[in-house]
């Protein structure tokens, strides 16, 4: 299931586990095994391996002082807690990196602009003790920061439709189309992964889509209950956006100056040029949504296939241009800008674009 | 049958944490199933030495004391293993839970499950389970970039590094002598912030275009480390989105919906065309330009001129 973490499965994580497994099972003679790998948000297999490990271990193996611990499949039996002194068992002091982990993943998700704020103010105060309790390691978590993006009026909006169950009217826009839509949708969740989006039943589409809060244009709550059809839910972690086998194929050629276009763009493929540019080749619903793309590129590259697409882009040129006849603009070349600057909106247009490219 | 890393690494954290008195390396090579079988005493002292620095990693103090005699003991005291006391509510442990499962990042996801873990031996409360979905939410930060995990060890440690990079239009990559001050992830993009000595300043990176391996340098930094690192305002600047100067351009009724939502000033021309006032930062030429014959620039000259020299080079074809 998407919301279940990575799994952790080095020996220094095992470890770190085990230890706390001792301390936390000290207190709890006879605690059941569902219980304890829900607490440790393992499974009840990766429990059951710690235990195999555990009675391996103690001060000394000639001693006999080795950890007697032993499962019935349902409940976790220490025979011999006095094993470890009872110091040897108390609660250990964070690491730097798991302070790190912890406390940068909490201010992150503190400045989502819709988290509910009874979980903010809860999130805050859980972020500050940890903080006095991990002391100097607390230190480097300052070296790492995470800023989600979120609009915070449509996120409330969205959330509150998600638990009361009910239906969404959106004005929605699409990039691939340069056009604003209206659509009712039934939300299923939302999901943070640099922007935000709300997977959700598109009712006019009559398929699941995900939709990014920043390009929703206008949102109310209606009265109708909410009935997405039920569904599996996908790991969206990975990416959002999975090209299907039997899109066309688009061939984009780009010089140095466009090579930010692999950066955004999901491709099947980038070769190198011998001028320092790439051969990219990518996968598309609805190439023509890709005429931002093309224009976009100017002097920097050029679609290669398929031709309709290139013939579109520089049909629209021309078009424009026209508007400029008698403007006298014609020959002024002026200051170029930053290159980096050059790709920058396409942080808003590329990356996850096929659901919209769908639409 | 080889004896598993983790059984040796808990039986040396046991007795460590176990002992009130610095154990020898021959005390704990006799009490250790694993290091009895580690073969010759270079391959258990190689052993013993990584697995000291495992430990550490997972936040264990260890303490090396040399004895009178000049035996070198270690030990791991109470004093400075045990987490303070700490007490969370329900709330808290809740949302505490929904933080600590964000990190898509193998070795953080690792780490937030232990701190978590740790808590939990504490008494953290466990009526909410943090692992079911927390209301609607989901919160995930990407971390895709091969060069993460060993620029975070750097920042963590202060420890200069060099890699190649890429610039977005540069040719080939270059070698950049960095000193790693913090990361930031904005936009679901990760950047490194940092002091190039190549060019005696600060300079932020974009952590998808360093190419290749990235490399420790044993030396120390050379420049202060200033007490806040600004990476979002770099990007945001790369971004166009920090400007005071303004254009104007006119589109086409019901078209450009985004440029709309960052006008400024919106007037209805009435002929099928509005004009708007949009601020101009770096990067709105090419914006523009995706908009096709929806938009024409009205002003600066310097903009218009940028626009028309890009849809020249689209209209050659």
């Amino acid at each position: 299931m998407a919301g279940k973490p990575v799994r952790p499965t080095s020996a220094i994580d095992q470890t770190r586990r085990m230890l706390s497994l001792v301390t936390y099972l000290r207190e709890r003679p006879g605690a059941r095994v569902e219980d304890v790998a829900r607490a440790f948000g393992i499974t009840e297999d990766e429990l059951v391996s710690d235990l195999d490990v555990l009675p391996m271990c103690g001060t000394s193996f000639r001693g006999g002082d080795l950890l007697d611990i032993d499962t019935d499949g349902e409940r976790i039996w220490w025979h011999n807690p006095a094993a470890l002194g009872a110091e040897a068992a108390e609660p250990l002091r964070l690491a730097a990196d798991e302070a790190t982990a912890l406390l940068v993943a909490a201010r992150a998700v503190a400045t989502l602009p819709g988290l509910r704020e009874s979980d903010r103010q809860a999130l805050l105060r859980a972020t500050a003790k940890v903080e006095a309790a991990a002391g100097e390691a607390a230190g480097a978590s300052s070296r790492l920061s995470v800023t989600f993006e979120s609009e915070g009026g449509v996120f409330a909006d969205v959330d509150r439709a998600i638990s009361e169950r009910r239906r969404l009217w959106i004005r929605y826009y699409s990039p691939a189309r340069d056009e604003v839509t209206e659509r009712e949708i039934d939300p299923i969740r939302l999901v943070s992964v640099g922007h935000t989006y709300v997977e959700a039943w598109c009712r006019r589409s009559e398929a699941r889509r995900t939709f990014r809060l920043d390009r929703v244009a206008e949102i109310k709550i209606l009265d109708e209950p909410s009935a997405p059809p039920e569904m599996e839910l996908r790991d969206l972690s990975q990416a959002l956006v999975q090209p299907a086998a039997e899109d066309p194929e688009v061939v984009v050629e780009v010089g140095p100056g466009g090579r930010w276009v692999a950066e955004y763009y999901p491709h099947d493929s980038a070769d190198e040029l011998p001028d320092g540019g790439l051969r990219i080749t990518l996968r598309t619903p609805d190439p023509a949504s890709l005429r931002r793309l093309a224009l976009r590129l100017g002097g920097d590259g050029r679609i290669v296939a398929p031709r309709e697409l290139a013939t579109s882009a520089q049909r629209a040129a021309r078009e424009a241009l026209a508007a400029y006849d008698g403007i006298g603009a014609a020959g002024n070349t002026g200051d170029r800008a930053v290159p980096d600057a050059r790709s920058a909106h396409a942080v808003h247009d590329g990356r996850y674009d096929r659901q919209e490219q769908g639409l | 049958m080889a004896i598993a890393k983790a059984e040796r690494l808990m039986n040396l954290a046991l007795c460590l944490l176990g002992t009130r008195r610095p154990l020898s390396k021959r005390e704990l090579r006799g009490s250790i199933e694993a290091y009895l079988e580690a073969g010759t005493d270079d391959s258990f002292n190689r052993m013993f030495e990584r697995d000291k620095d495992d430990l550490r990693e997972l936040g264990l103090v260890i303490e090396t004391v040399e004895s009178l005699d000049g035996e070198v003991g270690y030990l791991a005291r109470r004093d400075s293993n045990r987490l303070p006391p700490i007490t969370l509510d329900a709330e808290e442990a809740a949302a505490l839970g929904l933080a600590a499962k964000v990190w898509q990042q193998a070795r953080l996801a690792g780490a937030a499950s232990g701190a978590l873990q740790k808590l939990r031996a504490a008494g953290l409360p466990e009526d909410v389970d943090p692992y079911e979905t927390h209301g609607a939410l989901e919160p995930r930060i990407p971390v895709h970039e091969a060069a993460f995990e060993p620029l975070m060890l750097a920042c963590r440690d202060r420890r200069p590094v060099v890699f190649d990079y890429r610039k977005a239009t540069a040719v080939r990559p270059e070698t950049r002598h960095v000193e790693p001050w913090a990361l930031e992830c904005w936009r679901g993009h990760w950047y490194l912030a940092g002091f190039d000595r190549d060019r005696g300043a600060e300079r932020v990176f974009r952590l998808s275009r360093i190419t290749g391996r990235v490399r420790s340098r044993g030396t120390g930094f050379t420049a202060p480390v200033p007490d806040v690192v600004t990476v979002r305002e770099t990007v945001a600047g790369w971004a166009g989105e920090i400007t005071d100067r303004s254009a104007r351009i006119r589109l086409r009724t019901g078209a450009g919906y985004p440029l709309r939502a960052k006008a400024t000033a919106v007037r209805e021309l009435g002929d099928g065309w509005d004009e708007l006032d949009i601020p101009y930062g770096h990067g709105l030429d090419a914006w523009l330009v995706e908009f096709g014959p929806d938009v024409v620039v009205l002003e600066p000259d310097e903009l218009r001129a940028d626009v028309v020299e890009r849809l020249r080079a689209v209209a050659k074809g």
